[in-house]
């Protein structure tokens, strides 16, 4: 028995693809899930189309966390091959989308699931990165000495 | 020197620090060279599929309907130092791609808008796009390894690009113009934070 119990094995039941298609569904599952959603799980709901908090952007790097690792044989598929991927060093949406051949849109949704269950980390800079000087004064030196 | 020295408040050791910047432009300008002249892994290619509706500019003819579209994007990364990673995502430059322009461009910091200057009009969605959102974009004329069709002046005024936005003729396959390019780019978008910063 995997250790999320009845979400889980709802889920393997539907491919990631066809799981955009059941928000509803997803939704009544996710009242008995014990992790909190925040607004990653609000974006997942919606298809893959909120510009809310939480959106998982093309650029986003995400990395396996330890129950990621534990949970890893308990997954199947999509999620599966993103926490394997994921597991020695951190990928971005867009660059999981291309190593297992699937619109990014699908990785959006399921990347943003394993993020509200605490298999995921994500990496992403803040909402107004292009106001923070510091960081693109970095970004510019290191573009310099590249 | 150092400006790492100069963040000090800032929790680098946490994580990766993504950052994104797009590079536009028509089919042949280039985007996926470029992209591929700096990026520490050979460019990736990756689809979004949009459903949209059918607006006149569908080939299809299915005018009205609701359509799936499937676009293909070229994407690099360059590890810029030992926590930020630079994006380089090249988009297709055509009217019916413009929909999906809004998600890519999410968090971005600025475009490059290559352009191949016998074909100068595949840039104008691109332009419009980012002009009307006030994005941060240079205009890089794509030199294809030495033969420039027309001038950066001439590529300016064709454009009729306002003299604010930098228009720099660069060489896709050159690591050092394009990072040059991007440079340029960076350029433009932090003077824009700090003009920001100086009005707060």
């Amino acid at each position: 028995m995997e250790p999320s119990g009845a979400d889980e094995s709802l889920a393997q039941l539907v491919r990631p693809f066809l799981d955009r298609k059941r928000p509803l569904q997803r939704a009544s599952v996710e009242e008995d899930h014990p992790v909190a959603a925040g607004g990653v799980r609000a974006y997942a709901m919606t298809g893959g189309r909120s510009l809310a908090r939480g959106v998982l952007e093309f650029e986003t790097m995400l990395r396996s966390t330890g129950s990621g690792r534990e949970a890893l044989t308990a997954m199947k598929f999509e999620r599966a091959e993103i926490l394997r991927l994921c597991q020695a060093d951190p990928q971005s949406v867009a660059e999981l989308a291309a190593l297992l051949r699937v619109p990014i849109g699908v990785v959006r949704v399921v990347a943003a699931d394993l993020v509200s269950e605490g298999m995921l980390e994500s990496f992403q800079p803040s909402a107004n990165v292009a106001d923070d000087v510091l960081l693109i004064t970095r970004l510019i030196a290191g573009v310099r000495s590249l | 020197m150092s400006v790492v020295s100069e963040t000090p408040n800032r929790p680098f050791s946490t994580g990766p620090i993504p950052v994104k910047i797009v590079i536009a432009g028509g089919f042949g300008a280039g985007k996926t060279t470029f992209v591929g002249a700096l990026s520490d892994i050979s460019p990736l290619t990756t689809e979004a599929a949009m459903t949209s509706f059918g607006e006149g500019v569908d080939d299809r003819g299915d005018v009205g309907t609701k359509t799936t579209t499937t676009v293909a994007m070229d994407f690099g990364r360059v590890a810029v130092d030992d926590a930020i990673v630079l994006y380089l995502f090249g988009t297709p430059g055509q009217d019916r791609f413009g929909f999906m322009w809004n998600d890519l461009m999410q968090g971005a910091l600025g475009a490059v808008v290559l352009v191949d200057s016998r074909r100068i009009e595949d840039s104008f969605p691109a332009l419009d796009y980012f002009e009307s959102r006030s994005v941060p974009f240079v205009v890089a004329v794509n030199r294809f390894g030495g033969q420039m069709f027309h001038t950066v002046d001439e590529v300016r005024e064709a454009l009729s690009i306002s003299s604010h936005v930098p228009v720099v003729s660069t060489d896709a396959r050159g690591r050092v113009a394009v990072k040059e390019t991007v440079l340029s780019l960076l350029d433009v978008v932090l003077q824009r934070a700090l003009a920001k910063a100086r009005t707060n």
